[in-house]
């Protein structure tokens, strides 16, 4: 039954986007209401780590193409940012080979995580013009040759990264509820994309390319957009990163980080935005328990300790036996049903997609 | 919906093209021209090169030699994305859906692959499967239609926008005698509604004689005989190569 008042309809279409941004909030605001320092910070992780996740959904999920290089776009942004807030002087010292513009200004932290996200989305947009006529497999590879390119780049250009060392001296100015606030904005651009004339075209492609050619498609073209949106916001996570730790270390955005954050959007189910919201929040509770565990807890006179590197390994169970038990993930690829007065065939089918 | 997107001085043309696979020679030097308000029927036996034909015309296979002109111009380097939005748009044998998509957005990504809005393309392809027959399936998952069904959605697909020509290929194939019937009307309405040419793939010979007023038969790749359906049955070529067989 549709519901009467144009408010209702329009409560309906965004009502993934409601619920999801709701749920949210409440694990923040219960996590939050701790006040432990510690839980914190792993909860400002998480929803740093949520923000990436939303970005590869924008591309994972709807052109069909699994990104092995988004982390590299993380990278970029993060540098990017840092750039540009830290301290003139800290700068002088540690990455003198930055241009004279940047060695004597600073800018506002937030102006600078956006300037840091286009500037992930412009790397994306120029890289994704040539790889993007890839598909399949051949696009995955191409994804992650750009990466392992990136990666060797910033490690190797010492100058403007501080390469193998740290860079250090970054505001830390990542809370919570800043990290809280970019993914809320990620959920919207998601949401807002994939229900787009753009986002519609690209998932055509995902289910066959050549039929999607046929009508009318640009598939590269629509590639492209989607790839240089998700690279934003994946770049604008690498600023909040940076900006949470106070440091940079090329090594941070390595394979770790690669395998941890397509976990999550597999185990969510990568087609849709919950499934990208609900695999992030499980997985970043069973990360952080394992991580307790290998530091050990005591029941009653004995100690236990799980080794270390229990929580990857965790993890890769997980995924296992997800990819083997259920392959579209937690949500199976839908969005949050609309609860109220469920007329079956529309549900299924307006809610089905992303 | 009456639309006239076919021009008459329109043309879709393939000139002395041939095609090699590998060295395998899959069309070879074949000439046609197909214009708007027509039904052309392209036929011959498995593997003749139907498909890589309407694949050369649709943009979707380059020519080896020779070209493919739309209007008089060459489009043998245009993609099929870009060739579609120049007015030539083609079905697929197997259906080729969006099988997670609805009904209604299978026909929507055509219209916004033609440049539309999403809001005009919905609308656009709500109009066209009504036209179609198939409104009271609109939101059903495209993968859960039965096959009939399935090739009035591919046909949706490709009309969206009224192009000047559209190719279908065999979309008969599996169906009954009635459900045949049906098909042929529909592409006879299509003809007439629409005014765009159309080159039809079938192997039914009840479905390509019923409608087609001119015939292309393909052997090894190479043009047998071309004429009325009255012509080619009657044809000695054909028989031997084709006909004769059923």
């Amino acid at each position: 039954m549709e519901p009467k008042s144009p408010l209702g309809h329009m409560v309906r279409e965004v009502w993934p986007l409601i619920i999801l941004s709701v749920g949210l909030l409440l694990v923040v605001v219960v996590i939050q209401s701790f006040g432990d320092r510690i839980v914190s910070q792993s909860l400002t992780e998480g929803l740093i780590r949520l923000v990436v996740v939303i970005g590869l959904y924008i591309f994972i999920g709807n052109s069909g193409l699994i990104s092995f290089g988004h982390i590299g776009f993380m990278m970029i942004g993060a540098y990017a940012t840092a750039w540009q807030t830290m301290d003139p002087m800290t700068k002088d010292i540690f990455i003198p080979g930055l241009p004279a513009y940047l060695l004597a200004n600073s800018h506002h932290w937030l102006i600078a995580t956006i300037i840091g996200g286009l500037i992930a989305a412009i790397a994306a947009c120029i890289s994704g013009l040539a790889m993007m006529r890839l598909s399949g497999i051949a696009a995955s590879i191409g994804t992650f040759a750009l990466f392992m390119s990136f990666y060797s780049l910033y490690l190797q250009w010492s100058t403007w990264t501080a390469g193998q060392s740290s860079l250090v001296g970054i505001p830390v100015t990542t809370t919570p509820w800043v990290a809280f606030w970019f993914c809320i904005v990620a959920m919207i651009g998601a949401f807002v994309y994939s229900r787009s004339k753009f986002g519609l075209a690209l998932r055509a492609s995902r289910e066959d390319e050549v039929a999607a050619k046929a009508a009318g498609v640009n598939v590269t073209g629509e590639r492209v957009i989607s790839f240089t949106l998700s690279a934003f916001f994946v770049g604008m996570a690498g600023g909040l990163y940076g900006h949470f730790l106070g440091l940079l270390t090329v090594d941070t955005f390595y394979l770790p980080m690669t395998f941890i954050t397509l976990s999550m959007l597999v185990v969510g189910g990568m087609q849709s935005l919950s499934g990208a919201v609900v695999g992030t929040i499980v997985l970043s509770f069973v990360i952080e328990l394992l991580r307790k565990a290998e530091k050990g807890f005591s029941l009653g006179e004995t100690s236990i300790s799980l080794p270390a590197s229990s929580a990857e390994v965790g993890l890769g169970i997980i995924l296992l036996l997800i990819l083997i038990f259920r392959p579209s993930g937690f949500t199976r690829n839908s969005e949050i049903y609309w609860p109220f007065k469920p007329k079956v065939a529309v549900t299924e089918v307006t809610h089905r997609q992303s | 919906m009456v639309q006239q997107g076919g021009d008459s001085s329109s043309t879709l043309e393939v000139r002395d093209v041939t095609i090699r696979f590998e060295g395998l020679t899959a069309i070879d030097q074949v000439n046609e021209t197909v214009t708007p308000g027509e039904i052309l029927g392209l036929i011959g036996p498995n593997g003749a090169g139907k498909t890589t034909l309407v694949n050369t015309m649709t943009g979707f296979q380059e020519p080896t030699v020779g070209d493919v002109l739309l209007d008089g111009t060459s489009v043998r380097k245009v993609n099929a994305h870009q060739l579609r939005r120049m007015g030539v748009s083609r079905t697929f044998q197997a259906g080729r859906l969006f099988r997670e998509m609805s009904v209604v957005e299978n026909v929507e990504v055509a219209g916004v692959g033609m440049g539309l809005r999403r809001a005009a393309a919905h609308k656009e392809a709500t109009k066209l499967l009504d036209w179609i027959g198939l409104s009271d399936r609109a939101n059903v998952l495209a993968g859960a239609l039965p096959y009939t069904d399935e090739r009035r959605v591919g046909i949706a697909r490709a009309l969206i926008q009224s192009p000047k020509f559209m190719l279908l290929d065999e979309p008969a194939a599996g169906m009954s005698d009635l459900e045949c019937d049906d098909l042929m009307k529909l592409v006879q309405r299509v003809r007439d509604e629409f005014g765009c040419g159309i080159v039809l793939i079938e192997h039914n010979m009840r479905v390509v004689m019923g409608v087609c007023e001119r015939i292309h038969v393909l052997d090894s790749g190479r043009t047998i005989a071309r004429g009325t359906p009255g012509e080619v049955q009657k044809n000695p070529a054909v028989i031997e190569a084709y006909l004769g067989k059923g």
